[in-house]
């Protein structure tokens, strides 16, 4: 239908004046920032592509790449875990099991409590003096496993990837779950009448047709991973563990753009810098995720 | 459907078990372990409180403005839930039911902001509400909030539209209708289960966050739930079973509400991500 100027104005100005404000004109900013040095406060000093040559070669580039070696390290757990487990909780719930729906309710329960929040408590349940964690491994005569979970350097990273994964898998199972579930019951049926097992199932049936979500939940688990913050700040503080063994791009960013204790690089500039380097990552694939789901739209 | 033997469901029903309980023991050890003393705590951590003390709640609750915490995000997130919603139905519904030169452009302009992860522009943020002076404000946070969950509001609300047929709107257009009272009577009516998809995702997300507020407040009377607790875990690291209640305080009603209104969350947040 047409449409006068006016009302176009009158419906569209409110939503892209407030957008453009704080998300568009804010992203584009950050690039023109980390071209320079800044303290926050006093005067902005230009030093072109200093920031970034600090970055990836200079003294800075250790610790950058340090956290950048722990992002793709949780992406990569992260992945396998949520999506590997994800699938197989999401099949089984996909039969006709009693309190299947009681399941999913308590399965998407951690979902609904911040971030912040569950690295805390699992900050209390790990702590080695009193953590639930060691009291229970004793319980049950593992007292050897028992350990300082997040000051131990070899399982400090892991530990907050693992409860990561408690936090979010009811969410990867529930989104599965609909895609197994929105698969034709014939396809099941027939292949149930031709003699196949279970495990054929899986993987010749089930796991083909929800291959297009796997691929939309990966581009959302790598934008996700290369944005941790909330639970290694909760978990192991701005410094990250012991000796950085946690740190990621976020904890990096924020220890360079607001310092911290101990740490050297105090600049908003180059804080900015390491947002760019995160969002030239992150980039390329948050864009196909966009295209993916436009597409997706478009087929319905 | 799949289907299995007598022995693939039994294996089913432990291993669905024993996960269910990986979720389910920890709520009940921070539940139960906020109302034990220190000693308890220590000496029988998994036990059922010999008493149930709540005076680590009433502490907890005073020391770190938990209902301070409470009030504000309560404030920034229904506010913020209201804007948005507002916004993102208008631009949406000219986007999907009218022709005009930039709609196709608009529309991708928007969508830009659904790939590209506003907390990394945190500092421009953090300085233009500065130059504001809408730091330590709720009102800095509304703005914030309002701009980030703008993007996908309008890609949900635009599907929903769209799915409006055009005929109808016509139809009204006939019948002397305006374009406000189209949106206002048709439209907004229409598409109620994606206003309120829009509404759970949005209020979910400004009331779990905690980068932001972390970022932009400073002011103890100004901090949302997550930071008020976060205040709280910094100073108080001792008292454990201070802090028990305090994660039990700020857990209760989130997952209260959830429980209650689960169908509606889990449709509201998983409808968020994929669609």
């Amino acid at each position: 239908m047409k449409v006068r100027t006016k009302y176009v104005l009158l419906f569209t100005l409110p939503a892209l004046i407030l957008y453009s404000l704080f998300v568009v004109y804010p992203l584009l900013d950050s690039l023109a920032l980390s071209f320079y040095s800044w303290k926050g406060v006093g005067p902005k000093i230009f030093v072109g592509l200093k920031n970034f040559r600090e970055m990836l070669f200079g003294n800075f580039s250790k610790e950058v790449f340090n956290a950048f070696f722990h992002n793709v390290y949780f992406f990569s757990l992260a992945t396998v875990l949520e999506l590997g487990l994800g699938f197989l909780i999401a099949f089984l719930l996909a039969s006709k099991l009693k309190g299947a729906k009681l399941f999913r309710t308590v399965v998407y329960m951690p979902n609904m409590i911040p971030l912040v929040i569950v690295g805390f408590m699992w900050n209390l349940f790990l702590n080695p003096q009193i953590g639930l964690v060691n009291s229970f491994l004793k319980l049950v005569g593992l007292k050897a496993l028992a350990r300082p979970w997040l000051g131990d350097p070899s399982t400090a990273l892991t530990s907050i990837i693992l409860v990561n994964v408690w936090r979010h898998l009811g969410f990867y199972v529930l989104v599965i779950l609909a895609a197994i579930l929105n698969i034709p019951p014939d396809l099941i049926e027939a292949a149930y009448i031709d003699g196949a097992s279970n495990w054929k199932i899986a993987s010749r049936i089930v796991f083909p047709m929800v291959l297009p979500t796997f691929r939309t939940l990966l581009i959302l688990l790598f934008i996700g991973s290369f944005n941790v913050f909330d639970m290694v700040y909760a978990m192991t503080g701005v410094q990250a563990g012991p000796f950085r063994k946690t740190d990621v791009l976020g904890t990096v960013f924020y220890r360079t753009a607001f310092g911290g204790l101990g740490s050297a690089y105090v600049d908003m500039g180059l804080g900015t810098a390491v947002t760019v380097f995160i969002f030239t990552i992150v980039m390329p694939l948050s864009v196909l995720y966009v295209f993916l789901i436009e597409r997706r739209e478009r087929s319905w | 459907m799949v289907r299995f033997t007598k022995t693939g469901k039994f294996l089913s029903y432990v291993f669905l078990t024993i996960y269910a309980l990986i979720i389910v023991v920890p709520f009940a050890m921070i539940v139960l372990n906020s109302f034990k003393s220190m000693r308890e705590l220590f000496m029988k951590p998994f036990s059922l409180p010999s008493t149930f003390r709540f005076d680590n709640f009433v502490k907890a609750w005073k020391f770190a403005n938990i209902g301070t915490g409470y009030r504000n995000s309560l404030i920034v997130a229904s506010v913020t839930v209201l804007i948005v919603i507002l916004l993102a139905s208008m631009f949406a519904y000219m986007i999907s039911k009218y022709d005009f030169s930039f709609r196709g452009v608009m529309f991708l302009y928007t969508m830009l902001g659904l790939a590209l992860p506003a907390r990394l522009a945190v500092i421009p943020i953090f300085v233009l509400l500065r130059n504001l002076n809408l730091t330590n404000s709720l009102a800095g946070l509304v703005l914030v909030y309002s701009s980030v969950n703008l993007p996908f509001s309008i890609f949900i609300l635009k599907n929903f539209i769209d799915a409006v047929p055009n005929e109808l709107c016509e139809a009204a257009r006939m019948d002397g209708a305006g374009v406000g009272y189209i949106y206002y009577k048709l439209i907004l009516p229409l598409v109620k289960p994606a206003l309120s998809i829009v509404a759970i995702v949005t209020f979910v997300n400004v009331w779990n966050d905690f980068f932001f507020p972390l970022i932009l407040i400073n002011d103890r009377s100004k901090a949302t739930i997550t930071l008020a607790v976060s205040i709280f875990f910094g100073e108080y690291s001792i008292q454990w079973p201070l802090l028990f209640a305090g994660l039990t305080l700020s857990i209760a009603p989130t997952v209260i509400l959830f429980l209650i209104f689960s169908r509606f969350f889990i449709a509201g947040m998983t409808q968020g991500a994929i669609k």
